[in-house]
């Protein structure tokens, strides 16, 4: 949708325009689901997010910079309301930090994680996803799914702009051993997952 | 340049270095086979990742169909305030009402129940003169805690609740302004002889004290031993052992003793909380008796009501008033005047004398011991006992939802909550007391005993929350953990009324819960490093 597109719908929308309301929810809807399905634990949690978010939408409306891409705009308020979701019910357990000095920094073996991609399937990886603590869950949705600077990480999360890289860089390395232990402890998974 | 390693790799390729930093990398890609391989498969599994999340393997729910319009009401939200509704109406109807309109009816009618309860500001009063220093150091104490804590959690809402919540306790202990007045510290006893007039307050510490001359304000005393001859204008405010009036009071007695005893004079009205009361023979009130108390005996004249909770009461005066009693036994005398309607309520048929003058026919409940099942009242009363106990743990939801999931998560490890809540279910009085004890700290003790009480009670929300959760799963959002609450609070009010198991239940609920509330708190307050240090 062009920008004028997308403009003419958002005034209609601020106007009360039903229509336009549902043709903007029709535009979006999924990709929000896909996100609240990414970082929430179950599909019903996902679903009842999803339409929550599309309530503030509406009502926050109003105050979305027309300067800055929508979908951006979109995509904060929909992490936000996930992130303040996953607070509620964990907001300890992932912001333990006395594992950074586990950190690896050293030199890795690029074979070792060419070979995690070759071998595993996307299925595989979200899988995997699913058991990473709340927060390393979210840092890689926000920044591969919905494409966020480390600036809107930063603030969306909570934590400083300088340590979002080590909070990716973490996520990645529990990723790869969640993924590796998917296949280790589910070997039928992978004539599955190599099908996706 | 030497290798860089995986960090300085994601960085790199999301364009977080600077430009020199960035130059550097590429150049020492160009020359580097092993650092190229590994940036590329890092840059790879940024890909993979993207792919992997972008995937789009599950269809949009039917009923996601729809945009949802602004006009629909949350289901959760419509269900907790119903609930909440509910809880207000069962609390009010069930607890507060009857009480106020039981203290209305006894002539209690000067301000609310609470501030009478508080002794109508005369009370702390005192404070002001007697210790000036104590606001001072409640307040300088809380603040170190307000600093201590938002070093560590600045943003936390448990931190602004738990400074709110110190604020509001100094605000209790610390006293409204006042006039001036006298301080007298005994050596270790003190008397005001007769002839002697203080024109202020008098503030009295001291073993025994004794007051013979006159008081023109208010006599505050903290003593073993109290007895007044004397004549005091404003109100006697007492905590010892023993008090005596022999004298007159113009104002108000208001005790906390282990026996009072008036032989004199008090204008206006007597709040006792003593093992022992006695109104003498000779003894008049003329305003109303309120109080709890162990045995009381009424021999002079009360000129306004009486409500009294007592072990033992006896009448053997006359009332001007209503009489609304509630206790073990009651005796009502041949000599006892009781010009009002008389109410008792006990587990024991009252001795009620013939000769006695009652100015209507008494009107006595007899309880049984033990709940009566076969009342309506009985589940009512259950019912209105678990809307209270839901409205609370809404508050909870609502003002503190991650202490109260946290809370309610601790209660699952079952050993450590149950190890930390008989350890803070016996020290937490005991400290409180000793502290209340101390005079400087009677105000923190006090307020410790009221946090103390709060718990207890909080403790059945964590349980029952838990109890919910596992009967309905752990679904996200306001309205389904209203959900859980409500049903896993219900299940605990049925299991605390079973007969003979009730009571147990009841004991381990409240330690379980207690644990699991010190257990979040303990989480939340304690000191841990910060995830920023990396940086």
């Amino acid at each position: 949708m062009s920008t004028a597109a997308l403009a003419k719908l958002l005034a209609e929308v601020r106007a009360g325009d039903a229509n336009a309301w549902g043709e903007l929810y029709r535009q979006h809807a999924a990709a929000i689901f896909r996100l609240c399905r990414r970082v929430l634990p179950t599909r019903e949690d996902a679903e009842d997010a999803t339409t929550e978010i599309f309530m503030k939408v509406r009502q926050k409306l109003g105050s979305y910079d027309a300067s800055r891409p929508f979908t951006a705009w979109l995509y904060k308020v929909a992490s936000n309301h996930c992130w303040d979701l996953l607070r509620r019910r964990r907001i300890r357990q992932d912001l333990e930090t006395g594992e950074l000095e586990d950190m690896p920094l050293q030199h890795p073996d690029p074979s070792q994680i060419e070979r995690l991609q070759t071998l595993h399937s996307g299925r595989e990886v979200r899988a995997g996803l699913a058991r990473l603590p709340d927060r390393s869950r979210m840092a890689l949705v926000l920044r591969y799914y919905a494409e966020m600077s480390y600036d809107e990480i930063a603030e969306t999360l909570g934590v400083r702009r300088a340590f979002v890289g080590v909070l990716l860089l973490r996520a990645r390395h529990q990723l790869r051993d969640a993924v590796a232990a998917t296949r280790a402890a589910a070997p039928k998974t992978l004539s599955a997952g190599a099908q996706s | 340049m030497s290798h860089f390693d995986e960090m300085t790799a994601l960085l790199y390729l999301d364009g977080q270095l600077d430009a020199s930093h960035a130059e550097d990398v590429k150049k020492h890609v160009n020359d580097c086979p092993a650092c190229a391989a590994m940036l590329h498969a890092i840059a790879h599994e940024g890909v993979w990742l993207r792919d992997a999340l972008a995937a789009d393997e599950e269809t949009i729910p039917a009923q996601l169909a729809g945009a949802p319009e602004r006009e629909s009401f949350p289901l959760g939200w419509a269900a907790a305030f119903a609930f909440g509704c509910g809880g207000a109406y069962t609390l009010w109807a069930g607890l507060i009402a009857p009480w106020q309109a039981q203290a209305s009816e006894a002539g209690f009618t000067q301000g609310n129940l609470l501030t009478m309860l508080f002794f109508s500001g005369a009370f702390w009063r005192g404070w002001d003169a007697m210790l000036t220093g104590m606001g001072v150091v409640a307040g300088a104490i809380l603040a170190a805690v307000a600093a201590w804590l938002l070093r560590r959690r600045w943003k936390w809402l448990t931190t602004a609740a738990v400074v709110v919540m110190g604020c509001a306790l100094v605000m209790l202990a610390t006293p409204s302004p006042a006039g001036a007045a006298q301080v007298q510290h005994g050596d270790p006893d003190f008397t005001l002889p007769a002839g002697q007039t203080v024109e202020t307050d008098l503030i009295v510490f001291g073993n025994y004290v004794r007051i013979d001359g006159d008081v023109n304000g208010d006599l505050i005393t903290f003593s073993q031993n109290v007895t007044v001859n004397g004549q005091v204008k404003g109100d006697v405010i007492c905590f010892a052992r023993e008090l005596t009036v022999n004298g007159a009071v113009g104002g108000n007695v208001r005790t906390w003793s282990q026996s009072l005893t008036i032989e004199g004079t008090v204008e206006k009205n007597v709040t006792d909380f003593s093992r022992q009361f006695v109104l003498e023979n000779k003894g008049t009130v003329n305003g109303s008796i309120m109080g709890a108390t162990g045995d009381a005996v009424l021999d002079g004249t009360l000129g306004g009501d009486l409500l009294s909770a007592a072990g033992t009461m006896e009448i053997q005066g006359s009332l001007g008033r209503n009489a609304n009693i509630r206790a073990e036994r009651l005796t009502i005398g041949p000599t006892a005047v009781i010009a009002g309607a008389t109410k008792y309520r006990g587990r024991e048929t009252p001795k009620i004398s013939p000769q006695a003058k009652l100015g209507s026919p008494p009107e006595i409940t007899i309880e049984k011991r033990g709940p009566d099942y076969t009342r309506f009242r009985y589940y009512w009363h259950r019912i209105e006992l678990w809307g209270a106990a839901f409205l609370f743990g809404l508050a909870w939801i609502l003002l503190l939802p991650a202490v109260f999931f946290d809370a309610t998560n601790a209660c699952k490890r079952i050993g450590r909550s149950l190890g930390f809540g008989v350890l803070f279910l016996i020290v937490t009085p005991i400290i409180a007391g000793i502290v209340c004890i101390t005079i400087v700290g009677l105000g923190i003790g006090l307020a410790t005993l009221l946090l103390y009480l709060i718990a207890l009670y909080s403790a059945q929300i964590f349980v029952g929350s838990w109890v919910g959760e596992m009967l309905l799963g752990s679904r996200y959002g306001v309205g389904a953990a209203t959900a859980r609450l409500a049903l896993g609070l219900a299940v605990l009010r049925v299991l605390i009324s079973l007969p003979y198991a009730g009571g147990w239940i009841l004991l381990f609920v409240t330690i379980l819960g207690l644990g699991g509330l010190i257990l979040a708190l303990h989480k939340r307050l304690r000191p841990h490093a910060t995830a920023v240090a990396v940086a």
